[in-house]
């Protein structure tokens, strides 16, 4: 068709603040009838379960394995082996409490029902089923400490004199990498933001994939490229259920980080939020690459039974980085380290090996940058696809058709 | 050159235009779907679009709304070429139905006003409008699937009326409607034919196109093979042709034997006959009642089917001085 210019084309600028506010439009339609959508909102529903489990059960399990114990003590000497335990508890770093019951037999039926940890006396310490190490170490050093006192008083030695004699500070400890603590935390969030982030990236790709092929199929997709450019149309799309996703994202890591630190798993410090924070950003960047992929396979077949077929190239790429991210994102591996900078890989790869302390910011911003290259050169590729193929009814669109005819 | 072309096949001459479609040309690979494609419809103006299939109408319906681009010739708006913005104030209702099945059809239809340019507090108020205007029963709260095929035919209307276009194009818009629906299309079409609007629609149901339409257009094998009003299609000097019914004996073949009278059927309703120029109709009435008592005497003007049916078919007369259709310039 003629395209001369004439004096009613609208200057450039017009047609430029027309075509954002078609996206804007088709944006805010993706938004708001999905975020309606009863399915999404289960999702995001289970998705904060799931997470909120995975905060709460380890730190609800921790409490019972370690650290704290709960000991009753009987017999005649209960009172001098419970403040000596207490004592030794407090140099082992061990957290102890001494339990009273009326007599051995309450005490001895509190720790089979689990109420108490242990049960010292008549010579033994009585256990449910296993007595943990540092349970034992404090408790057998405690009855030692006790036992020589008697033995000292006994061969008539003064005891308060022996006790001075003998006192000296215990060895000081000092720790080599004293963030060892952290950064295992750092790693456990990044482990669970990279499976979120593998989730997410694939639910919402799937949204868009599903949701041209939807107006395709429905032939709504003629009334709108009647109204607006092709463009503006995926742009819209993209964005718009790219929102939701960020949304989602966002609140899933706020929620997350707050009741991990809620029930003390992690302190908030910049440090244990940065992971998070840099699932969030790749998401973004993940997110637009992917989706562009996966909107232009779609707009090739005119039936959700074909869109598998065609999408699998991009559903491959994202499950294998996801799986690459995990058994080799925190190894010191060559192939995962030069992936993490290769766009979609770096998606999956950067949060999850930043998180061990391998990469820097700088080489952060280093993938974002090649990420955000690779997008531009992307988008364009993608809408010409998505232009050449979308109005094309019947079978698959080849991608030499799609490529080369613009309709 | 083009104008020119396009001047011959202007039906309605003298009126202004609005809208011009002028030498469109079109090809899918090897095959050509448009040849040199010429009409033009006057404001307000009801134009009915016929062919056979394949003869190129969604064609160029598509092209017409910038959803296709062609590989020749252009769309003209009020004289200048149709852009972006003049086509969103255009409304278009493709052959192949389709609306987001799920969505809310208030919201749909306002969504669909929004695109086209619509404030949002307009687009909604629009939207009310029009659903309660086309008689669509539901709610507008109402998802569109849970909806009645009749009624989400209507939405789908309405999603073409909603912005208050200036030009409705409409692809076969009575297909699959039952009568009473096919009379909320007519009256929704012919009432914004009052308020000024051009609208161009398709169909195969001509006895509809001819009731409707002020002008025609016959498409075959993409070009224009004739346009004009439905009498214009007929033609002024058309041969005369009347129905007569006359007891006579099944066998008497009263009419073959009058000079300058052709018959061109005979069943029970009567014999079909076509008068020679300078023959008078009461030369037939009189051979007629000498045949025997006269039942029924009429003249018959062809309907649009007829006057299609010659057009498309192989065995269309060619166009000569005494032929008939000489008025109707074929394209090819």
């Amino acid at each position: 068709m003629s395209t001369a210019p004439t004096t009613r084309t609208a200057p450039a600028a017009e047609s430029r603040a027309r075509f954002w506010h078609a996206v804007r439009l088709v944006a805010r339609r993706e938004f708001t009838e999905r975020i309606r959508d009863r399915g999404f909102l289960m999702s995001v529903g289970v998705m904060l379960a799931i997470l909120l489990a995975a905060v709460a059960i380890p730190a609800a399990v921790g409490r019972g394995g370690d650290g704290e114990y709960k000991v009753a003590f009987s017999g005649p000497q209960q009172a001098q082996l419970g403040n000596a335990a207490t004592a030794q508890a407090r140099l082992l770093d061990v957290d102890l409490t001494v339990a009273t019951f009326p007599d051995a037999d309450a005490a001895r039926k509190a720790v089979k029902d689990g109420d108490a940890d242990a049960l010292v006396g008549d010579g033994r310490i009585t256990v449910n089923r296993e007595l943990p190490d540092k349970l034992a170490a404090v408790l057998q050093s405690a009855y030692a400490s006790v036992e020589r006192g008697n033995r000292l008083a006994a061969q008539g030695f003064d005891v308060a004199a022996v006790d001075k004699a003998l006192e000296f500070q215990p060895l000081a400890k000092q720790t080599l990498d004293p963030d060892a603590d952290e950064r295992e935390a750092r790693k456990g969030i990044a482990v669970l933001g990279t499976i979120m982030l593998y989730g997410m990236l694939m639910l919402f790709c799937m949204w868009v994939a599903n949701g041209v092929v939807e107006e395709k199929s429905s032939r709504i997709v003629e009334i709108l490229m009647a109204t607006v450019p092709a463009r503006a149309l995926l742009t819209g799309k993209i964005i718009g259920i790219g929102l939701l996703g960020l949304l989602q994202m966002a609140l899933t890591a706020t929620v997350g980080l707050t009741a991990a630190s809620a029930v003390g798993t992690i302190d908030l410090t910049a440090a244990m939020v940065y992971p998070a924070v840099l699932v969030v950003a790749w998401f973004v960047l993940g997110y637009a690459i992917y989706a562009c992929m996966f909107a232009a396979a779609a707009s090739r077949v005119s039936r959700m039974e074909d869109l598998q077929n065609v999408i699998t190239p991009m559903t491959t790429v994202l499950i294998s980085s996801f799986f690459i991210a995990i058994s080799l994102g925190q190894s010191d591996n060559t192939f995962a380290r030069v992936l993490a900078y290769i766009p979609p890989f770096s998606a999956m790869l950067q949060p999850i090996q930043t998180a061990g302390g391998d990469l820097a910011v700088w080489q952060n911003l280093l993938a974002a940058a090649l990420s955000v290259l690779a997008l531009f050169g992307l988008v364009g590729a993608a809408a010409r696809m998505y232009e050449g193929a979308v109005l094309r009814t019947g079978g698959k669109v080849s991608l030499k058709d799609a490529w080369g005819t613009r309709s | 050159m083009v104008w020119a072309q396009w001047r011959r096949f202007d039906g309605n001459r003298g009126r202004p235009k609005v809208l011009d479609l002028v030498g469109l040309g079109k090809r899918f690979g090897e095959k050509v779907v448009l040849r040199d494609l010429s009409f033009s419809v006057a404001p307000g103006q009801m134009f009915g679009f016929v062919g056979t299939n394949g003869a190129g109408k969604t064609t160029t319906m598509r092209i017409a709304l910038g959803v296709l681009a062609s590989d020749s010739g252009e769309v003209r708006w009020q004289g200048r070429p149709a852009d972006a913005a003049v086509r969103r104030r255009w409304g278009y209702m493709p052959e192949e139905r389709g609306l987001y099945a799920k969505m809310r059809i208030q919201d749909q239809l306002a969504y669909f006003a929004e695109l086209h340019g619509m404030a949002r507090s307009d687009a909604r108020r629009s939207a009310a409008h029009w659903l309660r205007t086309l008689g669509v029963s539901g709610a507008p709260g109402d998802r569109l699937e849970t909806l009645s095929l009749g009624n989400q035919q209507r939405v789908q209307l309405a999603a073409a009326l909603v912005h208050d276009p200036e030009l409705l194009v409409l692809d076969e818009p009575f297909s699959g409607l039952d009568p009473v629906g096919v009379d909320v299309m007519a009256q929704a079409l012919r009432s914004r034919v009052e308020q000024g609007v051009s609208v161009v629609f398709s169909s195969h149901q001509l006895d509809l196109v001819e009731r409707l339409c002020d002008a025609v257009g016959i498409i075959k094998d993409g070009g224009m093979h004739a346009v004009g009003t439905v009498r214009e299609l007929r033609g002024d000097h058309r041969a005369v042709r009347y129905r007569v019914a006359v007891d006579a004996p099944a066998d008497e073949d009263w009419a073959a034997a009058l000079p300058g009278v052709t018959v061109l059927s005979r069943d029970a309703a009567g014999t079909l006959v076509e008068l020679g120029t300078g023959v008078s109709e009461q030369t037939l009435l009189d051979a007629a009642r000498a045949a025997g008592r006269v039942r029924a005497f009429a003249p018959v003007d062809p309907s649009l089917a007829e006057l299609f049916r010659e057009a498309v078919t192989a065995t269309a007369p060619a166009p000569t001085a005494d032929s008939p259709y000489a008025h109707l310039e074929a394209h090819a």
